[in-house]
């Protein structure tokens, strides 16, 4: 396990009040080389959780342990640490940009390691490549990119820390649907590359569907489930009863089931749609 | 880290201080700031300082809340009260020790003064933030000023100004901790190394900020226009302000308080 919680309990301003619980008991292990995908509707704690596994945020009550290391029952040059093995990639992160080059933002991290020139030359490279973007732009100021491409800047920043563990709070959050895809296929690219961890916070189910192999859904702070993609998604109806919504393929599927097919309901995906469709026509069941 | 800073904060509230009308709170605040200066004894003071309990106690603000306003300026205050207490002069306090021959009653007496000074000072602004919202202190402003219209003074751009930096102060304490978690996130570190390093530090958040300070005055403008925003000219307000009897109680126990201090000053009591 790279990451573990433990009974992780999260108050805001305790003891106040204004106290807000927003993590309560939750237990989570993620597998190294996982692909994770976080859901959950807006205040169901996604974003609070993820800032404590880099310990950006210190838990009320409960263990955080990453690759086995206490966060919290360690040195504080170990938490620091933590920081460069759990990149952080918060919400709209084209406003952390500030240096003049794309070359130097990217290079902010690997500098803060204390990494040999080389090195960081050859990782803001290589990271740069992982977003899709072209060498060209190394020499530009940020602040003269499109706003898609000042988010990949970005999360280039924190891949360039070789990270065991890429966290990413909606990356594709307010980008047009070409994009969106666009950033959610490169990030697929980089786990099947590097091997490394990624956990993708969303609360849009198609694009977890399309890319995690794990399904996290947390509601009001609380963990729900903890699952393979297609189990989860096989609980359609709770989800939906969570706010959530269930990928548009699915739907179908359930429908087609309340109308008498004898189909599956785990299907979140076109080509699992296909599959399923064709092999139904080849059995040649039809309506009971 | 940040949160904690409560000046110009509001605490909503339904107190005898929060209906106070916003005008007379300006107008007493700025009474009780040239009383604190006027003070001569640490008597007088005592009469202030049990005039801001009463106010703290009609609020309903917790004390806890204004005990912290005082935190972040804990340093200044002492350190005040340190210089008054080494060069206060005077007879020393204890003749017989020659390391302590620096402390008198005198230099004393002017650290308790001054502490107790700046603490009734800040308290008693704060107040006035805490129980009127940032709203109807520029209303209440923008109305005291009025008179300078006269003299061509852009009166309303002013409380407009003031409104709009007022409103965005918790936007960009927000922003700024998003940024700076953001920062950390790729290793900066904003604890160690001495003075240049640390306000180097400082770059990678001061950047973002400005940067996102000017894109939403940005927006903010063109939403303003969008809503047909052009000045003050013709502009009516949602909510008119009328002097009350309490506000009449309010002046008149200031008044007392400045009698009763003017008279301690020239030493009757």
């Amino acid at each position: 396990m790279i990451i573990e919680t433990k009974n992780l309990t999260h108050k805001y301003s305790p003891g106040t009040p204004f106290e807000k619980v927003a993590l309560e008991d939750i237990n989570l292990q993620i597998a190294e080389g996982d692909y994770v995908g976080i859901i959950g509707h807006t205040g169901s704690g996604k974003s609070t959780l993820i800032s404590h596994l880099n310990a950006i945020l210190q838990p009320t009550t409960g263990q955080i342990l990453v690759d086995g290391v206490d966060l919290w029952n360690c040195s504080k040059a170990e938490r620091i640490a933590t920081r460069f093995k759990v990149g952080l990639v918060f919400q709209y992160p084209e406003y952390q940009l500030f240096e003049e080059t794309v070359y130097k933002d990217i290079a902010f991290g690997p500098k803060n390691m204390g990494l040999p020139e080389e090195e960081i030359d050859r990782r803001v490279r290589e990271s740069l490549a992982f977003v899709g973007m072209k060498e060209e732009c190394l020499e530009r100021s940020p602040f003269d990119l499109s706003g898609g491409q000042k988010r990949r800047i970005a999360i280039a920043g924190v891949m360039a820390l070789e990270p065991k563990v890429l966290v990413l709070d909606e990356p594709a959050a307010g980008l047009d649907p070409k994009g969106r895809d666009e950033i959610l296929a490169r990030l697929k690219e980089y786990h099947a590359q590097t091997g490394s961890t990624v956990l993708l916070v969303s609360h849009s189910m198609e694009d977890i569907a399309k890319n995690a192999n794990t399904a996290v859904v947390m509601e009001q702070g609380r963990l729900k489930m903890h699952a393979p993609v297609e189990e989860v998604f096989a609980h359609a109806n709770e989800l939906s009863g969570m706010g959530l919504d269930v990928p548009q393929i699915t739907r179908v599927f359930f429908s087609l089931k309340e109308k008498g097919f004898d189909v599956r309901t785990d299907i979140y995906t076109i080509e699992g749609a296909k599959k399923e469709i064709l092999s139904c026509l080849r059995k040649g069941v039809g309506r009971k | 880290m940040i949160k904690d800073i409560t000046i110009g904060q509001y605490f909503p509230g339904n107190s005898v201080l929060h209906r106070l009308d916003p005008r007379t709170k300006i107008l007493l605040t700025v009474a009780y700031i040239v009383l604190l200066f006027i003070t001569k004894r640490l008597i007088g003071l005592a009469v202030a300082g049990l005039f801001m309990l009463m106010v703290v106690l009609l609020s309903r603000i917790s004390l806890k809340t204004v005990l912290k306003s005082i935190k972040p300026l804990l340093f200044i205050i002492l350190f005040t009260a340190v210089l008054q207490m080494i060069y206060g002069g005077g007879e020393p306090l204890f003749p017989t020790v020659s390391w302590l021959s620096w402390l008198s009653w005198k230099g004393v007496r002017n650290a308790i003064f001054m502490a107790v000074r700046i603490v009734l000072l800040v308290v008693g602004t704060s107040f006035m933030t805490y129980t009127t919202s940032p709203i109807m202190l520029t209303n209440a402003l923008e109305s005291l000023m009025n008179p300078l219209k006269y003299i061509k003074v852009p009166v309303h751009e002013f409380a407009m100004m003031m409104t709009i930096a007022l409103r965005f102060i918790p936007t960009l304490v927000d922003e700024t901790d998003k940024i700076m978690n953001a920062q950390k996130a790729r290793g900066a570190d904003f604890e160690t190394g001495n003075i240049f390093r640390r306000a180097k530090a400082l770059i990678p958040i001061l950047v973002p900020l400005l940067i996102s300070a000017f894109r939403r005055a940005e927006e903010l403008a063109d939403a303003m226009e969008c809503r047909c925003y052009h000045g003050g000219k013709g502009r009516t307000k949602y909510r008119i302000y009328h002097f009350a009897l309490r506000d009449l109680w309010a002046a008149l126990i200031v008044a007392a308080m400045f009698a009763v201090i003017i008279i301690i000053n020239i030493g009757i009591i």
